[in-house]
C-alpha cells in the first residue's frame, strides 16, 4: 500500500471512529442536563415515581411542539435563547433516604455534570440534597418540599417553587373557622364545639414534624384545643394503638400528616376500628395519591385533604385541564397537587434557562431571582412564580402560590372537589363525614 | 381496663403474624446456620399470591393460603437447590451476600411484574368485615389471621417434634456431621428447612394480604423486624420465635400507644440488651 493511501486510510478510519463514539459532538442541538433527585425505590416509589412522570411530561412538551397549549413553554421546540438546545433530565433515585439523596446531588454534579438540580420530593432529602448543590455553586430548584425550614436557611442557590406547611395550615384553620361561620359550601354554621378538640398525628421526619409544629402554632393562635397530638414512624408495620389513642380523645376533627403507606394504614385501622370522626382532613402527601384512593375505593369519600391540585380545576382554569388529560394519557391516572408541582418544576428550569440565555450558574441565578411567570402560564391555581420572603426570614421562596382543600366524593369513580378557597369551590362540602360502610 | 384489653388483643393479633414470620427464618437458621436476607421478600410473594388470585381469578384470597404455602415452599427448595447449596461452600461472606442478592432479585422482578404501586384486597369473605365484642372491637381477617398462625405453628411443632423426619431435621440442627453418619440425608434436610421456612412465611403474607397494603419493597419493614423476633426468641428455637413474635407485637402495640415516635426504638432496645447479655436468645440452643 502506498504511503499516502495508508495515510488516507488512518485520517479515514480516524474520523469514523470519532463520529461513532460521539455523535454528541457534532450533533446540532445541545442538551441541557438536570438532574432529578425523587425517592423511586422504597416506600415513596408510587409517588416517586408519579413525580417522575410529571417532570418527564414537562420536559417532553418543552422539547416537543405543542401548538394546541396555551403556554408559552409549548411552542419553543427546546430553550430558545440557548439555540433550540432540549432539557434532558437525569434522574437519580434517592431511595427516601437523605444520606443516600446528597450522594446522588453529589454524583450528578460531578460525574453527570449537570447544569442545575431538581427534587427530592422528602423535605429531609431536599435539605441534605441542597447542601451539595450550595457547595458546589449549582442552582437547586425545589418544586414539592414544604417544611418551612428549607426556605428559612438563607442559602444562595436554593429556590423553592412550591408554598410550604405555613401557608397550608393557615389554609386548614381558614377553613375550620370559615365552618364555624356558615361559609364553607352547602354547610350551616357548625357550632365550634361540634370540631374541637382537634387529634393530630403526623409522621416523624422533617415534613410530618414540621406539619405538626404548624398545626400546634397555628391552632394557639386561633383558639384550637389539641386533645392528642403525636409523631410516628411512617415505616410502622403497624398502626392500630395510634388510631385507638386517636379514637380515644374523642375528637371530633383528625388531622393527618402521613406518607402514602402509613395513611392507606390509618384509613384502614379507622374502619376496622368504627371510628366516627365529624371531619378527616389530610395534609397533602399520603392523602393525595393515587395509590391511596385507588387503594381505599369508596373509603375515601368524605376526607378532606389539603392539596395544590385538582382534577376539577379545568373547570375554572382550561389549561390546568388540558395538561392534565394529558398527564392521564400518559400515565393512567390525574394529577395529583405533587406531580403537578414537578411538572411546573421543570417549567420553571425551561424559563430561567431561556432568561439565563447562558448555563453558567451566575447567569441562572440572577435570572432566578429575576424571574416572574404569571399564573396563567401554570397548572396550578397559582398567581405566578416570583421568588421572594413571603414569611418571615423566607429567602428565595415562590410569593405568587397557594394550596387548595379538596374533599373525595364519590369514589372510586369520583372526583376531588374543591372545597377551600370557598369561592373556587366546584362542589358542596359532605359534613359531618358520612362514615363508613 | 379497656385500654389494656385492647391493647393486648391488638398486639396479640399483630405479634402471631410477626411469629409465623419469624418462625422460617429461625428455622433456616437453627438448621444451617445462614441468615436468610430474603426471607421478607418470600412473604411479599406470598402477599402477591393472594393479590393475583383475588384481583385476577376473582376467588377469595382465602382459597390463595394453601397456594401460597405451596408456592412458599416451592421458592424456598428452589433457592436451597440452585443457589444456597452452592454458596454454602463459600465464605460466610459469600453466604451473607447471596441470600442478599436473592432479596434484591426477588424484589425487583416484583417490581418489574407488578410495577411498584401499593395494592390491596378488596373483595374476600374476611376482608373488611369487624366484630365486636364487649369494648373489643377486631378486624375478622386479623382474628382469623391470628388463629390461622397459631395452627400453623402447632404443625411446624408437631413436625419437629413429633416425626421421624422433624427428629432427623433436629439432628442436621444440632450436629450435621453426625447426623450425616446417622445416614440422615442432610442436603434433604436442609431444603426441607428451607421448604418449611419459605411455607409459612408466604402464607404469613397471603394472610397479611388480606388486610394490609401489598408492594414490592414490603418485605424489609418485615424483615427487620423477624431478625429482632429471632434474635430474641432464639435462633432455632420454634418455641421462642412464637413467644418472641407475641412479645413484639405487645411492645409494638403499647409503645404505640405512648411514644409512638420511638416505638421501633425499644424493639432495637431489647434486640440490643438480648444480643449483650444473652446472645443466644430468650429460648436458643
Amino acid at each position: 500500500m502506498k504511503a499516502s493511501k495508508r495515510i488516507f486510510l488512518f485520517l479515514f478510519v480516524s474520523v469514523l471512529s470519532i463520529l461513532i463514539v460521539s455523535p454528541t459532538l457534532f450533533a446540532q442541538v445541545k442538551e441541557v442536563k438536570i438532574g432529578v433527585i425523587l425517592p423511586l425505590s422504597g416506600p415513596l416509589a408510587p409517588i416517586g415515581k408519579s413525580l417522575k412522570e410529571g417532570a418527564e411530561l414537562a420536559a417532553d412538551i418543552v422539547n416537543n411542539k405543542y401548538p394546541e397549549l396555551d403556554i408559552s413553554i409549548a411552542k419553543w421546540e427546546g430553550i430558545p435563547n440557548l439555540g433550540g438546545a432540549k432539557i434532558k433530565l437525569i434522574f437519580a433515585d434517592s431511595r427516601g433516604d437523605p444520606g443516600w439523596g446528597s450522594e446522588q446531588a453529589k454524583r450528578l454534579i460531578e460525574d453527570e455534570k449537570v447544569v442545575g438540580l431538581l427534587g427530592a420530593y422528602q423535605s429531609a432529602v431536599t435539605k441534605t440534597a441542597s447542601v451539595e448543590a450550595e457547595r458546589a455553586g449549582i442552582p437547586f430548584i425545589n418544586p414539592d418540599s414544604t417544611s418551612p425550614a428549607l426556605s428559612k436557611r438563607g442559602f444562595k442557590w436554593f429556590w423553592r417553587v412550591t408554598p410550604h406547611e405555613t401557608w397550608f395550615t393557615k389554609d386548614l384553620f381558614d377553613l375550620l373557622d370559615g365552618l364555624t361561620k356558615g361559609k364553607a359550601p352547602g354547610v350551616k354554621a357548625v357550632p365550634k364545639s361540634k370540631l374541637e378538640p382537634l387529634a393530630v398525628a403526623a409522621e416523624n421526619t422533617e415534613w410530618g414534624a414540621a406539619s405538626l409544629a404548624e398545626i400546634e402554632k397555628f391552632a394557639k393562635e386561633r383558639g384550637w384545643k389539641i386533645a392528642e397530638g403525636f409523631k410516628y414512624p411512617h415505616t410502622a408495620a403497624d398502626l392500630t394503638s395510634e388510631t385507638r389513642k386517636m379514637i380515644a380523645s374523642k375528637a371530633p376533627t383528625f388531622l393527618f400528616a402521613p406518607y402514602v403507606a402509613d395513611a392507606i394504614l390509618f384509613v384502614k385501622t379507622m374502619k376496622e376500628m368504627k371510628a366516627k370522626p365529624r371531619l378527616i382532613w389530610g395534609q397533602d402527601a399520603g392523602f393525595v395519591e393515587a395509590d391511596f384512593y385507588k387503594t381505599l375505593g369508596a373509603d375515601v369519600n368524605g376526607i378532606l385533604t389539603r392539596d395544590l391540585f385538582s382534577a376539577e380545576m379545568g373547570k375554572v382554569k382550561p389549561v390546568a385541564g388540558k395538561l392534565n388529560e394529558m398527564y392521564k394519557k400518559m400515565t393512567g391516572y390525574d394529577f395529583s397537587g405533587s406531580s403537578a408541582r414537578d411538572f411546573v418544576g421543570v417549567q420553571v428550569w425551561a424559563h430561567v434557562l431561556n432568561n439565563a440565555k447562558s448555563t453558567s450558574p451566575e447567569a441562572i441565578r440572577k435570572a432566578l431571582n429575576e424571574l416572574h411567570i404569571p399564573g396563567k402560564e401554570l397548572v396550578m391555581p397559582w398567581k405566578g412564580v416570583k421568588f421572594g420572603s413571603p414569611f418571615p426570614n423566607d429567602t428565595q421562596q415562590n410569593e405568587l402560590g397557594s394550596g387548595v382543600i379538596n374533599q373525595y366524593q364519590g369514589y372510586p369513580d369520583g372526583k376531588l372537589h374543591i372545597i377551600y378557597p370557598f369561592e373556587f369551590a366546584t362542589s358542596k362540602l359532605i359534613y359531618p363525614f358520612p362514615g363508613w360502610k | 381496663m379497656e385500654l389494656a384489653t385492647q391493647l393486648i388483643a391488638y398486639g396479640i393479633l399483630m405479634g402471631l403474624v410477626f411469629a409465623l414470620i419469624a418462625l422460617g427464618l429461625s428455622l433456616i437458621f437453627g438448621v444451617m446456620n445462614i441468615v436468610n436476607f430474603a426471607h421478607g421478600e418470600f412473604m411479599m410473594v406470598g402477599m402477591y399470591v393472594a393479590f393475583i388470585i383475588s384481583s385476577y381469578f376473582h376467588l377469595d384470597p382465602l382459597i390463595s393460603l394453601p397456594f401460597a404455602a405451596a408456592i412458599g415452599y416451592l421458592l424456598g427448595v428452589v433457592s436451597y437447590h440452585f443457589l444456597i447449596h452452592h454458596i454454602l461452600r463459600g465464605p460466610m461472606v459469600a453466604q451473607l451476600f447471596g441470600t442478599f442478592g436473592l432479596m434484591l432479585f426477588l424484589r425487583y422482578l416484583a417490581m418489574f411484574i407488578f410495577t411498584p404501586d401499593v395494592r390491596s384486597i378488596k373483595q374476600g369473605i374476611l376482608v373488611g368485615k369487624t366484630l365486636s365484642i364487649g369494648w373489643l372491637t377486631i378486624d375478622v381477617s386479623k382474628g382469623v389471621s391470628g388463629g390461622l398462625c397459631l395452627l400453623s405453628f402447632a404443625l411446624v411443632y408437631w413436625i419437629i417434634h413429633r416425626t421421624k423426619l422433624g427428629r432427623a431435621l433436629r439432628a442436621t440442627s444440632i450436629d450435621a456431621e453426625a447426623a450425616r453418619y446417622m445416614g440422615i440425608d442432610t442436603k434433604k434436610m436442609n431444603a426441607l428447612a428451607w421448604g418449611i421456612g419459605g411455607a409459612t412465611v408466604a402464607l404469613a403474607g397471603a394472610l397479611l394480604a388480606h388486610y394490609y397494603y401489598i408492594t414490592p419493597t414490603i418485605g424489609m419493614l418485615f424483615t427487620i423486624i423477624a431478625f429482632a423476633t429471632v434474635a430474641l426468641g432464639g435462633f432455632g428455637s420454634i418455641v421462642g420465635a412464637f413467644l418472641a413474635g407475641l412479645m413484639i407485637g405487645l411492645i409494638m402495640v403499647l409503645s404505640g400507644q405512648y411514644v409512638s415516635e420511638l416505638k421501633f426504638t425499644f424493639i432495637y432496645i431489647l434486640y440490643f440488651l438480648v444480643v449483650v447479655f444473652r446472645p443466644r436468645g430468650l429460648f436458643g440452643w
